[in-house]
């Protein structure tokens, strides 16, 4: 049990803000980042290193004055809204209203800012797929992708199979997908290495005509907006 | 403001593999491609890596190029197409 | 399975310099971020671009390009993000190698606290 007495006068010299809990409370609190949704893995298997580390950085930031908690939480905060829910809201929207679309083509962050969507510095730069072209998007040499309407890269993304190979065999790596490309359609592949981040909207399937917007969406999936999928209408 | 180039110029990649931090890729090294898109101003990451302020700043461009002309082996179809965003200090007139 | 299109040992190629090698089939899985690598990548926008601006996303590349081929292979995309916060925040002189070991070892001492292991 903490002694409540000691309880801001702690080794590490800093003040805490919580209220009163207990012993194990107390020595999560230093972990997580207040936010009381997580709770590290109450397994047998110890903490990997690098997540010790991440704790390890946050506590020395905070300590040394270099950041705030609430800096921390926003910046969480941020990370949690970046969704590939409001990439498809986008691309559904660029579906139905060819005004819409032709203001993403032309600039990207001018048209996202109707869905609320700060991309933080880069430059949201929008490709359309049709009968004739696939556009196909790749970070070669990190992992560089619009997270503000995706949100972080799926695996499959960030590994060194797809950043290797999509470059110089995508149709190869789009079956790998499940998806058939013709000989008739041009693969284009992106590879965006500086500032700009490239969303695809992909082609609408036949049968939707009548369709809302939220069952657009609906279809619209992550990784059709990457452009190793193509919306399907089940 | 510079601007070396133009949307339909063809140009070269620069050919040699300088140390340090570089965002233009190996594959594309030496190889011609054309003008896609002439993109905004930046500071130069390659100096902002470093902790210097990037300046001045360097007109990025989007160069396409033709697969069949970037790899011996290319597989797909003769229309298909890699675009790089490449800054301009990496590029010559072809 | 060896190099299709171009040898890994091509010199003046940086390891993460892929375009073009061959690693195998893309296996098209998505699993789920864990809460401390979701904390590795809001603590790293709050200290640059987003925020603090004491480090940029250029340092982080970089650092991921300058950690040795052995470890970039080694380690997974969240824990290599890690390590190149850790060496840049270290190289930037926020705190040190020493401080960080001894602290890591605390919370794990903490951690094994809690478990009663």
């Amino acid at each position: 049990m903490v002694d409540e007495d000691k309880k801001d006068k702690t080794d590490h010299g800093h003040v805490h803000d919580h209220d009163d809990m207990d012993s194990t409370a107390h020595a999560l609190e230093h972990i997580h980042d207040h936010d009381r949704q997580f709770q590290p893995d109450i397994e047998d298997e110890p903490v990997k290193r690098y997540e010790l580390m991440v704790y390890a950085i946050r506590e020395l930031l905070l300590e040394k004055g270099y950041v705030t908690q609430d800096e921390i939480r926003k910046a969480r905060e941020t990370l949690d809204s970046w969704q590939p829910s409001r990439g498809a809201q986008i691309v559904a929207r660029a579906w139905v209203d060819p005004g819409f679309k032709q203001r993403l083509l032309a600039d990207g962050n001018e048209a996202m800012s109707d869905f609320g969507v700060d991309a933080g510095g880069a430059k949201l730069t929008v490709l359309e797929n049709t009968d004739e072209v696939q556009n196909v998007v790749v970070c070669t040499l990190c992992s560089c992708y619009p997270r503000a309407v995706l949100g972080l890269p799926p695996d499959w993304y960030r590994s060194k199979a797809y950043r290797a190979r999509v470059v110089v065999e995508p149709r190869e790596v789009l079956k790998e997908f499940g998806t058939d490309i013709p000989d008739e359609v041009t693969v284009r592949v992106h590879d965006s290495l500086a500032d700009l981040r490239y969303l695809v909207i992909p082609k609408r399937p036949k049968g939707t005509d009548d369709w809302s917007e939220e069952e657009l969406a609906a279809i619209v999936t992550r990784d059709s907006m990457v452009g190793v999928v193509n919306p399907q209408v089940s | 403001m510079s601007q070396l180039f133009h949307l339909g110029d063809r140009v070269r990649v620069i050919a040699s593999h300088p140390p340090g931090h570089r965002r233009t890729p190996y594959y594309c090294r030496g190889k011609i491609g054309q003008i896609e898109r002439v993109c905004g101003e930046h500071r130069n990451p390659e100096e902002l890596a470093y902790g210097f302020d990037g300046m001045p700043l360097r007109r990025l461009y989007r160069v396409r190029f033709k697969q069949s002309e970037i790899w011996d082996q290319y597989k797909g179809q003769e229309h298909d197409t890699v675009d790089i965003d490449i800054y301009e200090h990496w590029l010559r007139p072809a | 399975m060896p190099p299709k299109f171009t040898n890994a040992n091509e010199p003046g190629r940086g390891y993460h310099d892929i375009g073009g090698l061959d690693y195998g089939a893309v296996d098209p899985i998505t699993t789920e971020v864990a809460p401390w690598e979701k904390l590795s990548i809001a603590i790293g926008n709050a200290m640059g671009g987003q925020g603090r601006k004491l480090i940029n996303t250029d340092m982080g590349r970089r650092a991921r390009e300058g950690m040795g081929e052995e470890l970039y292979n080694e380690l997974d995309y969240f824990e290599r993000t890690t390590e190149s916060m850790k060496i840049t925040l270290i190289e930037q002189g926020l705190f040190t190698q020493e401080e960080l070991e001894e602290r890591m070892k605390e919370i794990e001492g903490r951690l094994s606290e809690v478990r009663g292991s």
